[in-house]
C-alpha cells in the first residue's frame, strides 16, 4: 500500500491519444461516466461502464493499464462490504437473491467505473495542467467571491494529502507493533487525526510563506 | 549580492497559556515565547543558534510575517510583517526543516512551476525557468521525479528550489539541515554559500554558525548574545554546559 499511495496524482508520460486528447475533453468523459453510472442503475451498463475504463486505460498505454487494477486491490474490502450491504439493502426490501445481487453489481460497479474514469484522468494528465484548467473553468465562482485559483490549489492538496496521511498510518501502525501495542484501529485512530493535524498545519504555514495563500485585495504596504 | 534590512524594533511574542488557567483564574495567564528584541540585520548570513524551544523558530517566523508578535513590530526592507503581509512574503522566502511539508505537488518540476504561477502566467515559459532554476542548482536530473522518491538531502534542495524561484531577496531558514546525513548536510551548506540572497538561519550545527557574518544566542525566550560568529559560539557552549 505504501508505495502504490504514493503515486497518487503522479502522471506517467506518454503520447498516446488519451493523452494529448484536451483537458475539457477528459473532464467530459469522468463527468460522463459520473452520469451514465447514476442514471443507469443497472449491472449490465456497470459492467459495460468498466470494461469501457479497460479499454481506454488500455489506450493510454501498458503502464497506464497495469494501474488499472489497484484500487482492487488495495480497496477490495471496501467494495465487499458496499457490495454486501447494497445486496442486503436490495434483499431485506423484497428482493430476490439474484435481484439483489444485481443490484449490488450496479451501484458498486457504477462507483468503481467512475473511480477509474477519474484515476484515469490523474493518470494521463500533469497536474499542473489540471490546476490551470481547473483555475480557469472555476473562473466564474469569482462573482461569487470565491478564489478559483485557491480551489485548484485545494484540489491539489486533497490528492497530495492521501498519501501523506496513508504514509503516517502506515507509520503510527508500524510504532503501534513495535511497542506491542498491536492493531488496535480505535488506540491508531488517535495518533493518526493528530498527526493529520499537524501535517495540515504545517502545510498551511508553508502555503502562506510560499505566500500561495495571499489574497489579492491585502494592502501592499 | 544583497541589499536587505530586517528590523526588529521591540519585537515579542506572549501567548495564552491555556494550560495554566484554573477554574478560579479570572483572565487567562500569558507566556511569553519571545522576550522583547530590537535589532537590525543588514548582514548577508545571519545565524540564531539555541537550545529547543528557546524562541530561535518564532524569531524566524516573524521575518517572514508566519508569526505576527504580540508587542512591537518587524519590519522588511521598511514593510510591516504585520500591515505588509503580503509585500513582506514576495521579499522573504522560508526554508522549513522538513521539506515533505514544504513540498505541494507531487513532482519536483511542478512545485517549483507552482512558486512561479503567480508570476509567470503563461506556462510553457513556467516550465522553461522553473527547469533552468533546477539546472542552476544542480537538480535537473531530479526534475522529472516524484517528491517521495528523493533522499531528505535532494528533498531539502528541491525545496530549497521552490524558494529560490519565487525570486525573493531574503531567505529565512529554520533548521534546514536538522534531518540531513552528513553529504546532504555539506551539499545544502554549500549551496547556501553560493546565494546571493541573504540567509537568516537557525541550526544546531555551530561550525555551519560559525560560518555566519553574525550569530545572534537565543536562551529562554531571550536574545542573549549577538556577534561575531567565534564569540557567539563560545558564548553558546558555556550557557549550554553550564546548564548541563
Amino acid at each position: 500500500m505504501r508505495g502504490r499511495m504514493m503515486t497518487l496524482g503522479l502522471a506517467i508520460p506518454g503520447r498516446s491519444g488519451i493523452h494529448r486528447a484536451p483537458l475539457w475533453a477528459k473532464y467530459l468523459v469522468v463527468l460522463a461516466f459520473g452520469v451514465c453510472a447514476l442514471a443507469w442503475r443497472e449491472a449490465p451498463v456497470a459492467l459495460a461502464l468498466i470494461g469501457l475504463t479497460v479499454l481506454l486505460y488500455a489506450a493510454a498505454g501498458r503502464r497506464v493499464l497495469a494501474c488499472w487494477a489497484d484500487p482492487l486491490r488495495y480497496l477490495w474490502w471496501m467494495f465487499a462490504i458496499l457490495g454486501a450491504h447494497q445486496w442486503w439493502l436490495a434483499f431485506s426490501a423484497g428482493a430476490t437473491g439474484m435481484e439483489s445481487a444485481a443490484r449490488a453489481v450496479a451501484i458498486v460497479g457504477g462507483m468503481l467505473a467512475a473511480l477509474q474514469a477519474a484515476r484515469l484522468l490523474l493518470l494521463v494528465t500533469e497536474l499542473t495542467v489540471l490546476m490551470d484548467g481547473l483555475g480557469r473553468a472555476l473562473r466564474p465562482l469569482r462573482h461569487v467571491g470565491i478564489d478559483p485559483e485557491a480551489l485548484s490549489l485545494g484540489v491539489s492538496l486533497m490528492l497530495r494529502s492521501i498519501p501523506a496521511i496513508a504514509a503516517s498510518a502506515v507509520e503510527v501502525g508500524d510504532a503501534a507493533r513495535a511497542r506491542g501495542i498491536g492493531r488496535n484501529p480505535v488506540a491508531l485512530a488517535g495518533p493518526v487525526v493528530v498527526s493529520a493535524i499537524d501535517y495540515a498545519h504545517r502545510t498551511g504555514d508553508a502555503l502562506a510563506a510560499r505566500g500561495l495563500l495571499d489574497h489579492d485585495d491585502e494592502p501592499t504596504g | 549580492m544583497h541589499e536587505s534590512t530586517v528590523s526588529f524594533e521591540s519585537a515579542a511574542l506572549a501567548v495564552e497559556d491555556e494550560a495554566a488557567v484554573d477554574a478560579s483564574a479570572k483572565a487567562v495567564p500569558q507566556r511569553t515565547v519571545l522576550s522583547p528584541v530590537t535589532l537590525t540585520l543588514s548582514e548577508p548570513r545571519v545565524a540564531v543558534i539555541g537550545a529547543n524551544g528557546s524562541g530561535k523558530s518564532t524569531l524566524l517566523k516573524m521575518i517572514n510575517g508566519l508569526v505576527a508578535p504580540s508587542g512591537g513590530r518587524v519590519l522588511v526592507n521598511g514593510h510591516c510583517t504585520r500591515q505588509a503581509t503580503k509585500r513582506v512574503r514576495r521579499d522573504v522566502g522560508f526554508l522549513f526543516t522538513d521539506p515533505l511539508a514544504q513540498l505541494v505537488m507531487p513532482v519536483v518540476l511542478e512545485d517549483v512551476e507552482l512558486s512561479l504561477k503567480a508570476s509567470v502566467p503563461d506556462r510553457g515559459e513556467r516550465r522553461r525557468r522553473a527547469l533552468e532554476i533546477l539546472e542552476r542548482l544542480g537538480l535537473d536530473h531530479l526534475a522529472h521525479r516524484s517528491v517521495y522518491d528523493l533522499s531528505g538531502g535532494e528533498r531539502q534542495l528541491v525545496a530549497l528550489a521552490t524558494v529560490l524561484a519565487a525570486g525573493q531577496r531574503i531567505l529565512v531558514a529554520d533548521e534546514p539541515t536538522t534531518l540531513l546525513d552528513l553529504r546532504n548536510n555539506a551539499l545544502l551548506q554549500r549551496t547556501f554559500a553560493t546565494l546571493e540572497q541573504q540567509v537568516v538561519y537557525a541550526t544546531h550545527d555551530l561550525d555551519f554558525a560559525a560560518r555566519a557574518d553574525r550569530v545572534l544566542v537565543v536562551d529562554q525566550t531571550r536574545v542573549v548574545f549577538d556577534g561575531a560568529p567565534d564569540e557567539a559560539v563560545a558564548a553558546y557552549r558555556q550557557l549550554a554546559l553550564r546548564e548541563a
